[in-house]
């Protein structure tokens, strides 16, 4: 009695400590955000692993609730039945197995899912593009995201306007100040539930009262810290598309204001619209594209290629987004429907089929072109007739690279989907095997070979665009 | 009393009889199939009453990725559907055949095909002409290309074609082509000159 007496002191104790601690440190959190909603979930620790409830996570997407059949959990979404087993490493989604990367957990009757598990799992059930920032634990399914721009004003009161593509809530709980007393303050402002995301590290603006914007992700949550050597007041305004920084005025003082180095010469420093490249590795989830044999399918290709290109061309200091990022299905439509909505600067479409040998170009073939119609809107079917010439250009850029390199290269003109709905300079790139030996489909050095030729050839063409050569 | 290794021989050999028998019922019933599946594949004979016509077919040709043009002698319809749908019933058939210059799948053929205005055709197809359509962005220009241009040659006045398959619209032939738009005629044959 008395052991048990010392053991339940000493539980007692433990559980404080356990208490202080964890009030101490923030709740680690998912961020899932979709074009009707976002919403946030716990991330649990669960033997130095990171879990969600499945709940959690799928309920406000639509899934059922999992009910416990048997030794397994079953849930549906999207007409695909989900099927888990308590201590398995492996889910079965419509009738395929996915792996895990841990073992499924219940507790309390709550399905636990690793969270490495969370992009395979979500890619096969919905029929959209899942994007998956995983050091910051922020999930953006369908395409939804939030863009700004930074336009800084120099003067007596220095300001700094966001104007953001969606309306963005930061209200005092989401405004953080610190560092008052030392030499830099720094604003962070915090967006916990908006999509925002940006390829902006950070952007210096001299030595002022706002000398710096950086962007970060973490823990769920957007993050913009502004740096500067005063306090910097926070409006709203737009409906929630602007948020503009402002020093404070200056108090009036009998002494002179500090010497500062010279800011730059412009008054005001405007980020111009992003200029970014859209690959689509096309075909992906049941749609497997050509066939070669084996396993080798075009859907596999296109994305291996896909993954290769982006690397190259952000090597190269262009910022990419790729149509899909898993083996997931999406309509041709849909393909051209996210490229338009987020007015990108180059389309690249990737195939791979026979016959023929090398790599094949393709610009866009308007089969019936119409004359646009008069205002905001353009024929779905030719939307690319006002883009046609700089997808020519793009294409025969690409083509000579590609020639430089030393591989076969076919420039031919196609009327191809989504090619034709795109209202911006877009090309397709199909690789073919050489000599008919589907391996050289999957050759590391081929891919890398053809990636920087695209590369360069779209670097190329964006330099003309922006007036560079 | 018969010995028992003789009972054993016996049954061993009526047993390797009975196996034989239901392997051999087996493959007589699926030969069979696969007769009358190719006996449906075949394209219908031509149409009693038209009479024989010297015509030019554009065939696409793989192995060369070329469009070729070739003459054959057809029954032509007068009445100018039917002389369309044989027309390009006339290139699939040339695709069918073995050895073929462009495979396509058992039961490709023309359904059916109907102005909707003078110079304006749809073209409907059998479910099997996109559903069994090698995937591949030529191999689907190809078979476009061909059956546009041999139409245009041998029916006048078509400035447009559409294609529908087993009745409705699909977005492409077998993840490439479009198959939503309508082609005109004389955009389909400038990239057709490409091939030749």
């Amino acid at each position: 009695m008395r052991w048990s007496r010392t053991g339940v002191g000493l539980a007692v104790v433990a559980l404080c400590f356990a208490l202080a601690v964890s009030g101490t440190a923030p709740e680690q959190q998912l961020t899932v955000y979709t074009s009707q909603t976002s919403y946030s979930l716990p991330a649990l620790d669960r033997g130095g692993k990171s879990y969600v409830s499945v709940t959690d996570l799928l309920l406000p997407l639509g899934a059922t609730k999992p009910i416990l059949k048997g030794k397994e959990w079953k849930f549906a979404l999207n007409k695909a039945e989900v099927r888990l087993t308590k201590g398995k490493e492996k889910a079965t989604i419509g009738g395929k197995q996915v792996e895990l990367g841990g073992k499924l957990l219940v507790e309390n009757g709550r399905v636990m899912l690793p969270m490495v598990a969370v992009l395979p799992v979500l890619g096969r059930l919905l029929n959209t593009t899942v994007d998956y920032h995983q050091p910051a634990r922020r999930l953006f399914v369908g395409n939804t995201f939030t863009r700004f721009t930074a336009d800084f004003k120099n003067g007596e009161q220095p300001s700094l306007v966001l104007s953001f593509s969606q309306p963005v809530t930061v209200n005092e709980d989401h405004v953080e100040k610190r560092g008052i007393l030392t030499h830099t303050d720094t604003t962070t402002l915090i967006f916990a539930k908006d999509p925002v995301v940006s390829d902006l590290k950070t952007q210096q603006y001299g030595d002022g009262a706002i000398q710096s914007l950086s962007f970060s992700e973490e823990n769920g949550a957007a993050l913009l810290t502004v740096t500067g050597n005063k306090q910097l007041q926070v409006v709203c305004s737009d409906d929630g598309n602007t948020i503009t920084l402002q020093a404070q005025a200056p108090e009036v003082s009998a002494v002179p204001p500090p010497v500062r180095p010279s800011v730059p010469s412009t008054e005001t420093q405007k980020r111009p619209l992003e200029f970014f490249v859209m690959i689509d590795p096309s075909h992906g989830g049941t749609d497997k594209g050509a066939s070669f044999g084996g396993k080798l399918v075009e859907k596999d290709i296109t994305l291996r290629l896909a993954r290769e290109l982006r690397k190259e061309l952000e090597e190269r200091g262009i910022a990419v987004r790729l149509l899909r990022e898993s083996d997931v299905d999406l309509s041709l439509d849909r393909r051209a429907e996210i490229t338009n909505e987020q007015r990108v600067g180059i389309y690249v479409a990737l195939h791979a089929g026979r016959p023929g040998k090398g790599v094949r170009v393709y610009a866009p073939l308007l089969t019936d072109p119409q004359q646009p119609l008069a205002g905001r809107f353009l024929p779905w079917e030719s939307a690319q007739s006002g883009a046609i010439s700089r997808s020519q250009t793009v294409a025969r850029a690409v083509s000579d690279e590609l020639r430089k390199k030393g591989l076969t290269v076919t420039s031919l003109s196609m009327p191809l989907r989504p090619l034709n709905n795109i209202a911006a300079p877009a090309i397709a790139v199909e690789l073919t095997p050489d000599e008919d030996d589907p391996q050289s489909l999957e050759s590391q050095k081929r891919h890398n070979n053809v990636a920087t030729a695209i590369a360069l050839g779209i670097v190329q063409v964006r330099n003309q665009m922006e007036g560079r050569l | 009393m018969i010995p028992r290794h003789f009972q054993i021989t016996v049954a061993l050999v009526l047993l390797a009889i009975l196996i034989s028998g239901v392997i051999i019922i087996h493959m007589t019933h699926k030969e069979e199939a696969l007769t009358l599946q190719a006996a449906e594949a075949v394209p219908v004979a031509p149409i009693v009453g038209g009479r024989q016509e010297h015509i030019q077919l554009l065939l696409a040709y793989d192995e060369d990725q070329a469009l070729r043009w070739r003459s054959a002698d057809v029954f032509l319809p007068v009445d100018r559907n039917l002389r369309a749908r044989e027309t390009l019933r006339s290139v699939l058939a040339q695709y069918l055949q073995m050895p073929s210059p462009h495979p396509l799948a058992k039961g490709t053929d023309i359904k059916d095909v109907y102005f909707i205005s003078d110079d304006t055709m749809i073209v409907d197809t059998t479910a099997a002409f996109a559903d069994g359509h090698p995937s591949g962005i030529l191999l689907e220009e190809l078979t476009l290309a061909s059956l546009i241009e041999t139409l245009t040659a041998n029916v006048p006045g078509i400035a447009k074609v559409k294609f529908l398959v087993d009745g409705k619209e699909r977005e492409t032939l077998a993840g490439h082509a479009d198959l939503m738009s309508f082609y005109q005629t004389a955009v389909v044959h400038e990239l057709a000159k490409e091939f030749e």
